[in-house]
């Protein structure tokens, strides 16, 4: 009865984006002996399921929703990683997203980020201006990483999106990774020219179509 | 002579958020992405912490006492056509979009050089629209180039004054030299104004503060287009957002006069919105135009010239949001003041142009300024003899009076595309059939200004040799 009140006021404190109460619940249950990997399946995923939803219904805006994911990090990367068996260190899929270099709009790459985290995944952000060699890097750095998030808004910078997937493989990683590229002015045409795998016109189609891609939707 | 002006910031709360911007500025700061332009201003006295370059007090209102009150307009061929400082209202099309909607389709498409050349013949035929911008990114130029590209057709064909701006660094040495091909003096009798956008919030990228710098050192001005997009980039209040948007400015202007003292700046901007759900940036939001509407007086508190991003929508399609928007919006920057509004013919959060658009515009132009131009209270306009002769003499019918003749052809605003037709004589078309008509007409019989033979020649060998850098052959329109 105890836990379950405990976990019913976790579910809450995430889905009202509150880090603090969240990160206190939290510690509760972990002192109470849940398990965490079950913390995370029984309370934080389903928490962040029903923000997509409110979400989706229109009830929840990005700002909403960013906060719900911005709770749900500070309680896996506080309380829970701490106590993972080294090995499964990372939140779930690991993504890297970044704007292309020569360019630095970036509200398009950040929703998408939001986004996808509120989804649990883990996202990588390299921020704005980023040279393709350095997106590579990371890519090759780390092995849990299986999506890369490409976004250009200008006319004159997609054209980098292309070097990336070119540095990529370049480098022999490119099978590796599904490649998202994003922004205004991306087509399903622009996609398939440059050989990316998801259109991100629309960061919430494009979460779908990842996931799909990833044998996780 | 009786005008509307619209203010909504009283002295005192320019005077406040004035303050609070100054504060910002020597407590928090701005970032400068490129170390040698920080190292201008460290160099001027700003100080630097945590990375951030720290501007005192004094170095504004320095700057502020050396930036140009008034600003003088040229065109293409060295005729003055406007001050700036004033309230000029110089209409010019939205600039710099990737896509252009064709009449009757559905969705865009990427433009050509052939599309900005059609762009630039409608709009020098467009009375209200008093300058050019390079309005379209052509797909069909080299990446490398297509910022300074999008200059030729304007020059080539348009007298008119021209609002630009590069998309690197690199590219506005040379974008500069090629007015220089047209005009000697292009510099110094100034026909064009580059836009430079900080990065918000309190930041500026290496592009565009190179930017600031080299126009400072040419003397060309630069409008200084912050864009806090409210809820995003920027606090999603009003105030909030007004007050890091003149923050952002001032920063700007100091750049600008630490570089070179008196460079002509103007105190621009493009307020968006984020929408809480879509994320889109909405130019036209009530709350985004609250902000413009608060940065123009602030400017006005300081003298110094503006510019706005209205009269423009943020509809997909010519309809009834898009003439909505696009009224409302041109209205309060007239009634405002504003001395440059880019926007006519823009949809879609700025990345789409549209021809008929900026047609159906310029009647929107023409109207909001016949209402800002106010009227005149002299005797004659009065009138009260025109009345009693009238009554007591022309049986109350003022078709009759010399004085309707004469105050018609000067007072009277008559739109030329907008329908006003009784039924019978009415075309039966729509007003969006109307306009793509008037494309096609202006297309086919409008005039244009082209160079002497002479320049023309010197432009195309600039243009040449423009392309040549990219191994590419150039397009000619
Ligand atoms: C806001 C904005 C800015 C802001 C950016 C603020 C910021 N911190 O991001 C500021 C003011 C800084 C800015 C600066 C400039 N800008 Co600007 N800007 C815009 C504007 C109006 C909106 C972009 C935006 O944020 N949209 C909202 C977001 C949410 O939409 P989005 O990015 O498309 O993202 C969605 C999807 O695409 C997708 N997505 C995007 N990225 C990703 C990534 C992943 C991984 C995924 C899955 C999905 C995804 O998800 C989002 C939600 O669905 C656009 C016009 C437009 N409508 O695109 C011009 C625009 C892109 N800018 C333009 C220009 C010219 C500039 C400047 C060069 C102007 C100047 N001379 O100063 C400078 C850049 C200088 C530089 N390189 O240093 C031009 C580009 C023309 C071209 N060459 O193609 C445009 C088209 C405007 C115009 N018509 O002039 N700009």
């Amino acid at each position: 009865m105890f836990l379950k009140d405990l976990k019913e006021k976790l579910y809450r404190a995430v889905i009202e984006g509150d880090p603090e109460k969240a990160l206190s619940y939290a510690q509760d249950l972990v002192l109470s002996g849940l398990d965490v990997r079950q913390i995370v399946s029984e309370v934080l995923a389903p928490a962040m399921r029903t923000v997509g939803e409110m979400y989706e219904k229109g009830e929840y805006f990005i700002a909403d929703l960013i906060a719900s994911a911005e709770a749900f990090k500070q309680v896996f990367d506080e309380v829970l990683k701490p106590r993972l068996a080294s090995g499964a260190v990372s939140r779930g899929i690991v993504a890297v997203f970044g704007t292309v270099r020569g360019d630095i709009h970036e509200l398009g790459k950040n929703i998408a980020k939001a986004l996808f985290e509120a989804e649990g995944f883990e996202v990588i952000d390299l921020g704005v201006d980023v040279p393709p060699e350095k997106f590579a890097e990371v890519v090759e750095s780390r092995e849990e990483i299986k999506v890369v998030g490409l976004s250009a808004l200008m006319s004159t910078t997609m054209i980098e999106q292309e070097k990336v997937i070119e540095e990529l493989k370049r480098r022999g990683l490119r099978s590796k990774v599904i490649v998202v590229v994003g922004g205004a002015p991306v087509t399903e045409d622009w996609v398939r020219k440059i050989g990316a795998d998801v259109c991100g016109d629309d960061a919430f189609r494009a979460l779908k179509k990842v996931k799909e891609l990833l044998g996780v939707a | 002579m009786p005008k509307p002006l619209l203010t909504v910031l009283s002295r005192e709360e320019a005077l406040e958020i004035h303050s609070k911007a100054l504060d910002l500025l020597s407590r928090v700061g701005v970032r400068f992405e490129d170390p040698e332009v920080a190292k201008i201003l460290l160099d001027a006295g700003a100080t630097r912490s945590n990375g951030r370059i720290l501007i005192p007090e004094e170095m504004v209102s320095e700057a502020l006492k050396n930036t140009p009150k008034r600003i003088d307009l040229y065109d293409r061929d060295g005729k003055k056509v406007a001050t700036l400082g004033d309230g000029a209202l110089i209409f010019n099309p939205g600039s710099a979009a990737i896509k252009i909607l064709d009449y009757g389709a559905a969705e865009p498409r990427t433009p050509t050089l052939e599309d900005l050349k059609n762009l630039v013949l409608v709009v020098e035929n467009l009375e209200f629209i008093e300058a050019q911008s390079t309005a379209l990114v052509p797909g069909d130029a080299p990446i490398e180039i297509r910022d300074v590209v999008r200059l030729y057709p304007i020059l080539k064909y348009s007298r008119k004054p021209v609002i630009t701006g590069a998309f690197t660094a690199e590219n506005m040495p040379v974008m500069l030299e090629m007015l220089r091909v047209v005009r000697e003096d292009a510099w110094r009798r100034p026909f064009t104004i580059f836009d430079a956008c900080p990065s918000p919030p309190l930041s500026w990228s290496k592009v565009t503060s190179r930017n600031i710098v080299d126009l400072a050192r040419a003397g060309v001005p630069s409008e200084i287009i912050s864009m806090p997009g409210l809820g995003a980039t920027a606090p999603v209040t009003v105030a909030g957002a007004t007050t890091l948007h003149h923050a952002e400015v001032l920063s700007g202007i100091v750049l600008a006069q630490t570089v070179s003292r008196n460079a002509p700046v103007i105190y621009g901007g493009s307020p968006a919105l984020m929408h809480p759900r879509f994320g889109t940036t909405l130019i036209t939001a009530p709350e985004s135009i609250l902000v413009s509407l608060a940065y123009r007086d602030l400017a006005r508190f300081l003298g110094l010239p503006t510019h706005t991003y209205m009269g423009l929508s943020d509809s997909k399609l010519i309809d009834y949001q898009s003439g909505a928007e696009e009224a409302y919006s041109a209205l309060l920057a007239t009634l405002a003041g504003f001395d440059v509004i880019s926007g006519p013919g823009m949809l879609e959060f700025e990345s789409t142009q549209s021809l008929e658009k900026l047609v159906l515009d310029n009647e929107v132009c023409g109207l909001v300024k016949r209402v800002s131009r106010g009227f005149g209270v002299s005797v004659d306009e009065i009138a009260t003899e025109v009345i009693e002769e009238t009554v007591l003499r022309k049986g109350g019918n003022f078709l009759l009076s010399p004085h309707t003749r004469k105050h018609l052809r000067k007072d009277v605003h008559i739109p030329q595309v907008w329908d006003s037709t009784p039924r019978s004589r009415w075309s039966g078309r729509s007003i969006y059939d109307e306009a793509h008509a008037t494309v096609i007409k202006i297309l086919k019989e409008g005039s244009y200004h082209e160079l002497s033979p002479d320049v023309m020649n010197e432009l195309n060998k600039f243009y040449e040799k423009l392309w040549m850098k990219t191994s590419s052959k150039p397009k000619y329109v």
